[in-house]
């Protein structure tokens, strides 16, 4: 059996190390250069041995393994922690934000890119023009771009990769909604054309659903990856590490760090040890325990920006949240500035949209902490004498959120019952079956505001409004019409209770010293490492 | 002799058959499925089914039961639903950790049994043979995972009180790094083997016990061997079978240490893969580990079984 696994890893190496036109000299030439550099790397170990007290030598012998023919420089590895870690590397089927983080712009490439804030930049097309009527989108290929197995990446591929979505249903098919067709209209030029004006479709492209992937390759995607980024996966090993090497075939300039591996680690005080340990590059630390590092002189802590809404969500098709009162109660019961005190940073958040995306606007006044008022509306509501609710969450968000909200919600007569289960459970009970009544849920996406928008979402809220204003958001002719749109229909959402925001955690982030290069922003859902360098 | 071959061969067999059974309906019985898991929480109801169809999770249960069983027959454990990697060779990837951690909790587990086993079985009516007895007793209620955390506070490096030992992870390199692999899984099986020998020295002393009220025993000592020589020489040979089949009851409970210890220290080992897959309802995958386990469990309660007959002279006249 465990032939099946070294066939599918070589295959997968011979692959990627096969060149454009392999001969049988070219071949002999190798093995030939690799006994001798096996010769070289052992009389090197020996001048090592012989004569360890000469850092000259020593230097020399580092120096030697590079084989890297655009710099001579030592090859590096940047060991980067996660608590999160893909379940396979299917990324086109598979659900969760580590595929993001680990593999897009890293591995594989939208056709279009974009930075934490949600500015489009280029990729595998290297510029784009939009037509006046906003239905037309051409995209100019970057003309050498190539795949890391060596095929040439050509518009047939990014048309095939971006009409498989809709076909297939992968996932987040729906963001393609407004896309009517795509086609090539030569051999490095793609249109796609669209039904209607659609203000997110170049977002939307720099996300999954504009992966572009080779449409010759036949490799099992769940192992193994073949992209145009500067980074190929070299090994994947399910539950541990993923590790990813320089791309040679890749087009722009070469990755500075030869190797990356994303290493799994169990939980945030594992990660926090290994920091400790001096065993991790970069790891995101739970802010609670920033003290423990704050001293190691080794990192530095950084801050950067997050989309995440950890977000309470009402089942608002059941009573008792069938009743405005019982949900607006809740929210002026929680005092969210102690919330944010208690997870030890971020920051304060009032309604669906978090600061960085569109539509953004400051909501905080809506629903001030007033427990007073609080226990009015609920006797308004009936519920004077006491009410109790159940709150089901998966459990690896840990205890430290619901402790404190049983706490507050208490001082309003409500008695809350946490149920922290398996993410699966959860999945199927609250996700999918709707069976809940309360629950705490981080919604990390950036831009996911479509979610009050749709009745059938687990969120259950049905408010026509703010669908229609939703729809004409997403069929705007301008990102400004878009945005505005966005924030009346927030201001809806927020006024009507239909959940509480909780807050908007600030990633904070270990780097060892001499790392430079490494996004700050948003990294939870994309990571891209191109730039990453560690200079000593 | 070969009748008790062939008995005992099929017993095996209808074990492991009868777990497979088991161990396919229990995990049915969990909520939530692996399609629900891939396609997260964006993912439509028509989604997920076009998944589970893909994974073929859409056919009937003795359907998947049979398919499954089939491919056993040909010694294929499955594939993972989730990596499509064949569930064998996780598991010879995973054993390089969780081998070598049983072998040595299992040594823990000895060293700590049969010498304290024997003393405070021959000091029985001492105070030191009676403060170990209590101790032991009160220490084989206490949890794995408590003893894990002890040892952690006190030895776990970087975190511990004294910070000799490794408490967190398993080198990148494996056994190329032979000594870091070696500390890595010291405190484990401590942890493992402490618990378990603790169980262990219980039934050692009370074998110790029952050797030394033998007439043959008494009648060495009165013959001018010491009684420690008695017992070594005489008395134990004749009981020490029984602690036999009780260390193989105990290598089960060595794996279910196992699953729990290497979550605890983070050990890339086939116990927390098993955790980590149940999490995401890779039940192809689950089914086959835990089918696995219990088939390593089951051959070594049968082959000790057969070395106890072939051992003990008295069991071939009983039987035939």
């Amino acid at each position: 059996m465990s032939d099946d696994l070294s066939t599918e890893q070589t295959e997968q190496t011979d692959t990627s190390s096969v060149s454009t036109d392999p001969t049988l000299t070219d071949q002999s030439a190798a093995n030939a250069a690799a006994r001798r550099k096996r010769r070289i790397l052992i009389s090197a170990a020996t001048a090592v041995v012989v004569l360890a007290a000469a850092g000259g030598i020593a230097a020399w012998a580092a120096n030697e393994p590079a084989s890297s023919p655009s710099n001579a420089a030592p090859e590096t590895t940047l060991t980067v922690a996660l608590q999160l870690f893909p379940e396979n590397l299917d990324i086109r089927s598979t659900a969760g934000a580590a595929l993001d983080q680990t593999l897009i712009d890293n591995v594989y490439q939208p056709l279009v890119s974009r930075d934490p804030r949600g500015k489009i930049l280029p990729s595998v097309a290297k510029s784009w023009t939009v037509s006046q009527d906003a239905l037309t989108y051409t995209f100019a290929l970057a003309p050498d771009a190539a795949f890391s197995n060596g095929d040439p990446l050509t518009a047939a591929d990014v048309v095939w990769s971006i009409t498989e979505v809709t076909a297939k249903q992968y996932h987040d098919y729906q963001a393609l909604a407004s896309v009517g067709s795509v086609t090539a209209s030569d051999e490095h030029t793609v249109v796609v054309k669209l039904k209607q004006p659609d203000p997110t479709l170049l977002y939307n492209l720099a996300g999954r659903v504009g992966l572009v992937f080779d449409q010759k390759a036949t490799n099992d995607r769940k192992s193994t990856a073949i992209g145009s980024g500067p980074f190929q996966v070299s090994s994947f090993k399910p539950g541990a590490t993923l590790t990813l090497t320089r791309n040679p075939k890749y087009r722009g300039d070469p990755a500075q760090v030869g190797t990356v591996v994303f290493k799994l680690f169990s939980d945030t005080n594992a990660i926090v040890n290994a920091v400790q340990a001096g065993t991790v590059d970069v790891a995101s630390i739970d802010p609670n325990l920033r003290s423990q590092v704050q001293n190691n002189t080794g990192y530095d802590l950084v801050t950067g920006f997050a989309s995440d809404k950890f977000t309470l969500a009402f089942n608002n098709r059941v009573a008792p949240f069938t009743d405005l009162r019982v949900r607006q109660a809740i929210r002026y019961a929680i005092d969210h500035a102690a919330i944010v005190k208690a997870v030890g940073g971020g920051k304060t958040l009032s309604g669906p949209i978090v600061e960085s995306d569109p539509g953004y606007q400051d909501l905080s006044g809506l629903y001030p902490y007033d427990p007073a008022k609080a226990r009015q509306l609920l006797a308004e509501a009936g519920h004077g004498n006491g009410l109790e609710l159940t709150l089901r969450i998966a459990s690896f968000y840990g205890s430290t959120v619901t402790d404190l909200l049983t706490s507050q919600l208490a001082q309003v007569g409500i008695k809350l019952t946490v149920k922290a289960e398996e993410f699966a459970t959860w999945l199927k009970d609250v996700y999918t079956n709707h069976d809940y009544q309360l629950s705490i849920v981080d919604h990390a996406e950036a831009r996911d505001f479509y979610n009050w928008a749709n009745p059938k979402y687990y969120f259950g809220y049905d408010n026509q409004q703010v669908q229609q204003l939703y729809q004409q958001a997403t069929t705007a002719a301008s990102e400004a019409e878009y945005a505005s749109l966005l924030q009346q229909a927030a201001r809806i959402v927020a006024q009507d209770a239909a959940a509480d925001w909780l807050y908007n955690p600030t990633p904070t982030i270990a780097v060892r010293k001499g790392v430079t290069g490494v996004p700050t922003d948003s990294t939870s859902s994309r990571l891209d490492l191109t730039d990453a360098k560690i200079s000593k | 002799m070969v009748r008790f071959l062939v008995r005992r061969l099929a017993l095996l067999v209808l074990g492991v058959l009868g777990a497979s059974m088991v161990i396919f309906l229990v995990l049915r019985v969990l909520p939530g499925d692996v399609a629900q898991l891939i396609g997260g929480t964006k993912a439509t109801p028509e989604q997920v089914a076009r998944v589970r169809a893909n994974l073929g999770l859409d056919r009937s249960l003795p359907g998947q039961y049979f398919d499954w069983l089939g491919g056993l027959l040909r010694l294929d454990l499955g594939r993972s639903l989730l990596t499509n990697q064949t569930v064998s060779s996780a598991l010879a990837e995973r054993f390089g950790v969780t081998v070598p951690l049983t072998v040595l909790a299992f040594v823990v587990t000895a060293l700590v049994a049969l010498p304290l086993g024997i003393y405070s079985g021959l000091r029985h009516d001492r105070r030191t043979g009676v403060v170990i007895s209590f101790v032991s007793q009160a220490m084989a209620a206490v949890p794995v995972l408590w003893t894990g955390l002890l040892l952690i506070v006190v030895f776990g490096r970087g975190v511990g009180l004294l910070g000799v030992l490794p408490s967190n992870g398993f080198p990148d390199a494996g056994w190329a790094e032979p000594l870091a692999a070696f500390e890595a899984l010291l405190l484990p099986a401590l942890t493992i083997g402490i618990i378990e020998g603790v169980v262990l020295l219980r039934f050692v002393r009370s074998a110790v016990l029952e050797a030394l009220a033998q007439d043959y025993v008494r009648a060495a000592a009165a013959r001018g061997l010491t009684r420690t020589g008695a017992l070594l020489r005489h008395g134990l040979p004749n009981v020490g079978l029984s602690l036999l089949s009780v260390s193989a009851l105990q290598i089960a409970a060595l794996v279910t240490g196992a699953v729990v210890v290497e979550s605890l220290f983070n050990l890339p080992g086939i116990g927390r893969m098993l955790v980590g897959d149940v999490g995401s309802r890779d039940l192809t995958k689950v089914q086959g580990e835990v089918l696995f386990l219990t088939t390593v469990v089951l051959v070594i309660g049968t082959l000790v079984d057969v070395a106890h007959r072939l051992a003990d002279p008295r069991q071939k006249v009983e039987a035939s």
